[in-house]
């Protein structure tokens, strides 16, 4: 730190440059989705376009029903699925961190397995689909993304390094049961790693377009990645398919692809990065705790 | 020591069968699954559900009607849902659509007994879900299927049925309609899928603006010659005169595109046999591509036009579609693209694109400089196949012969309900009165998936003639079949070769073929890497496939 508490210069310029170097490309995607057709095929990306037209965006506002609807689905999913997993994935690390708790290296060691080794997709569909029943369901879209070991074993970090076990002690000589001790003294110390974990979860429900595709054929159900992978994976077949199958396809119709494409990025990317901000505070200091071994 | 209540002992179970779950590492499940398989439905698809349930109430006992009905067994069938599985986007009117065609099989073929559920599956999941429902050994029927879309794994793995005997006993009109040409999709002697009934292949060469044709009073006689240097002196008088113009743009690459056009007929990577080679005795002897003179030709031809500036520059970008540069008007000429299937087709002979040039509002001629021979890959290029978890698979095939005979069940899988999804136009598809395409309900191109192509209406817009121009261009096709027609190369033995062989292709295949290499020094470098990588390997492994094939079938 310098004298006066001011950040150095050249910090500053570093750090104004490395913004910018985050925030040119997304300018780029904004501006690519902006321009005609014609324009992009005449002169390329460009970052101011020669010729403006919401052609992509009028592409999706036709698909607008099914649009809201897949959002809603993301958010419902994200919401209900990053307050279960926070759950969940706390209770575990925490009664993994407690020294008296029985069997506590085996099953460690059982959640550590699960991060080595994958049972594969056939598997893994199969548990879901004949066991469970869960195709087509909310469920198919939350379950799947419950648990994850590594944030187990960030969480357990947690807890052994900066909760003192004498304060466990002392709650429950106070009389607190196990489970107020939990929830009354435990959570309100971990919020950093609880953040963490919760921003860990949300981009990974919100980014997730492959449980989507295996599980779910029902449209109603689709989430926003997935029907935007959707909209432009079946764009981009009926441009290749003519070729592979040596169809004459001239009557199909050519589609706004670049444009689209970047239109589906700024749509997909927008809620993340609004949800981002609120959680930076504690995003720092839950970071470096979870980096930190114990 | 152990002073954590019961409680929380409870929690802990819970969570570990959580995570159990979550985390999928279950092997014992698979025995559990079967249990419960029987009972499960097979496919929740709740879009398609709104059509199904009216189907079983008439399940059979209108045996007395038997008017249209051409099934060969006599006793009474049981009632039964053949589920067909296809790619497609989604179709709000699905489920009307499929109602339509069940009344119209109970009413048309009662003593078949059968009903159909459409089950489209996504373009961006199918060959994932596919895959998985295979896997999972769920219930379906009839797939569609192609070699570019995993049929020789399909195959390989034992997810598809041998068709052969199910075709003699169930498909007459299959057989009629399709004769040898169902040859294509056999391997290891037994039939796996049902060609779709359409054109045998296509004409490739060069499409130009009509607009600066006719600017330029430009003469198209010389490329008659069926070779593309003839079209040097045409595109230099664009680059002279039109400087916002690019003369000549290739599908992404332009060199491969035109090369392909009749110079060579690919086994597998650059091995195949020339077809330009007129020496009888080398029939069937199989070349790298990169070492025929006709390469080398066509390469330095590509440089040539690359340094004289008549070849777009980006043309190694991923993704160039090159009609949006016709649809900003920079370019002229496309070389080596498919070309439509029009009447009286010749090489040299130009002729009006009608599809494209209503597509890009722009009129486009264009001018055949290679006709396809009968390929082998053409003929499982796209197939119909029945899935070996199909319940009834007889059924299947019945279905499916009816989709090469029957105009009015063709039509409303293609084009929906008249009235609804379309109506007639002068004997063509249109959209109803007051609709577009967007807002009608059901509307795909999905024709070429299933059955007799020759059955369908056309589209408003297209030659109503397609279908006829399709029989003849056929007729031209089957005339000059391919030494090979019917070989399929097994890649099993030489796979690693294949992979590194492939790796040196996409080093030098991009500057070479956008004419930014010179290929008199670059293309023995590339020729000798190669060789290192093992293409010689796979050179002798195609040479004896295809001579043990020629020993069995007697060529």
């Amino acid at each position: 730190m310098l004298d006066n508490n001011r950040t150095h210069p050249v910090i500053t310029i570093v750090f104004i440059l490395s913004s910018l170097a985050c925030l040119i490309p997304f300018w780029l995607i904004l501006m690519v989705s902006l321009s005609g057709q014609n324009a992009l095929a005449k002169y390329g990306y460009s970052f101011w376009p020669r010729q403006f037209d919401l052609v992509a965006y009028r592409f999706l506002a036709h698909d607008a029903e099914p649009i809201l609807r897949s959002f809603g689905v993301s958010i419902v999913v994200t919401a209900i699925g990053t307050v279960l997993s926070l759950l969940i994935t706390s209770a575990l690390a925490y009664s993994l961190s407690r020294h008296d708790f029985p069997y506590r290296g085996a099953i460690s060691l059982f959640v550590l397995v699960t991060m080595l080794f994958g049972g594969g997709l056939l598997p893994w569909y199969l548990v879901y689909t004949k066991f469970l029943h869960l195709q087509n369901t909310l469920l198919a879209l939350i379950v799947p993304g419950l648990l994850g070991a590594f944030n187990v074993f960030i969480m357990r970090t947690y807890f052994t390094t900066s909760i003192p076990p004498s304060l466990i002690d002392s709650a429950q000589i106070d009389g607190a049961s196990e489970y107020r001790t939990y929830f009354n003294v435990i959570l309100p110390l971990s919020l950093p790693v609880l953040a963490t974990i919760g921003l860990f979860t949300i981009v990974g429900y919100w980014n997730d377009w492959f449980t989507s595709l295996v599980f779910i054929s029902s449209d109603k159900l689709y989430n926003l990645q997935y029907f935007l992978y959707n909209t432009l994976m079946n764009a981009q077949y009926l441009q290749t398919v003519a070729d592979k199958a040596h169809i004459d396809t001239s009557s199909m119709q050519v589609q706004p692809l670049e444009e689209l494409r970047m239109a589906m990025a700024i749509i997909a990317v927008l809620p993340v990065a609004l949800v981002f901000p609120f959680l930076q505070k504690y995003f720092v200091k839950g970071l470096t705790i979870g980096a930190v071994k114990g | 020591m152990f002073n954590v209540k019961k409680g929380s002992l409870w929690v802990t179970a819970l969570l570990l069968s959580f995570s159990l779950t979550a985390a999928g590492c279950s092997s014992g499940n698979s025995d559990s699954s079967n249990a419960s398989d029987s009972n499960a439905p097979a496919n929740q698809n709740a879009g398609d559900n709104a059509g199904t349930g009216t189907n079983n109430a008439a399940a059979g006992n209108a045996a007395a009607d038997n008017a249209g009905a051409n099934n060969a067994s006599t006793k009474a069938l049981d009632p039964y849902e053949v589920v067909m599985v296809y790619p497609d986007a989604k179709q709000n009117d699905l489920g009307a659509v499929q109602s339509a065609m069940n009344d119209y099989l109970k009413k048309t073929y009662p003593d078949m007994n059968m009903t159909v559920k459409l089950n489209p599956i996504d373009w961006s999941a199918y060959a994932d879900k596919l895959n998985l429902m295979m896997s999972s050994g769920e219930k379906f029927d009839l797939l569609w299927t192609a070699n570019w879309m995993n049929f020789e794994t399909q195959v390989n793995k034992g997810a598809l049925l041998p068709l052969d005997e199910l075709v003699d006993q169930y498909g007459p009109d299959i057989k009629s309609v399709e004769g040898d040409l169902l040859d294509g999709a056999k391997r290891n002697g037994k039939l796996f899928g049902i060609h779709v009934h359409q054109e045998l292949g296509n004409p490739q060469g060069i499409a130009l603006r009509k607009d600066l044709i006719d600017k330029y009073h430009i003469d198209l006689t010389p490329l008659q010659s069926g070779e593309f240097k003839d079209l040097e002196p045409i595109l230099k008088t664009i680059k002279e005169n039109e400087p916002s113009v690019t003369p000549a743009v290739g599908p992404a690459f332009p060199l491969g595109a035109y090369f392909g056009s009749g110079s060579m007929e690919s086994i597998i990577g650059p091995v195949g046999l020339d077809q330009r080679d007129t020496n009888p005795d080398n029939e069937f002897k199989v070349v790298d591509m990169y070492e025929t003179p006709r390469y080398m030709e066509l390469a330095k031809l590509t440089h040539d036009w690359y340094k004289a500036g008549y070849i777009n520059k980006d043309a190694t970008t991923p993704g160039v579609d090159i009609w949006k540069k016709f649809q900003a008007k920079t370019a002229f000429a496309a070389i080596g693209t498919d070309l439509e299937i029009v009447k009286d087709m010749a090489i040299g002979q130009p002729s009006v694109m009608a599809g494209k040039s209503a597509q890009l509002g722009m009129d486009i001629i264009q001018v055949p400089m290679n006709i396809d021979r009968l390929h082998t890959s053409k003929l499982s290029a796209t197939l119909q196949a029945v899935s070996q978890t199909s319940k009834d698979p007889a059924r299947a095939m019945m279905l499916l012969d009816l989709f090469y005979k029957d105009q009015n069940l063709l039509t409303l899988f293609n084009y929906g309900v008249e009235g609804t999804h379309y109506a007639l136009n002068n004997g063509q598809i249109d959209v109803p009165q007051g609709k577009t395409k967007d807002n009608v309900g059901f509307y795909h191109d999905n024709q070429w998936m299933l059955g007799n192509q020759m059955l369908n209406y056309t589209r408003l817009g297209e030659d109503p003639n397609k279908y006829k121009n399709y029989e003849q261009f056929n007729e031209m096709v089957k005339s000059q079949p391919s030494p090979l027609i019917g070989f399929v190369f097994d890649s099993e033995p030489v796979k690693n070769e294949l992979i590194a062989v492939s790796k040196v292709q996409s080093t030098f295949d991009p500057g070479l073929q956008s004419g930014q290499l010179n290929p008199e020094t670059d293309l023995p470098k590339m020729i000798s890497k190669l060789k290192a990588a093992g293409l010689d390997k796979v050179l002798g492994e195609a040479q004896k496939q295809i001579d043990a094939w020629r020993t069995a079938n007697g060529k």
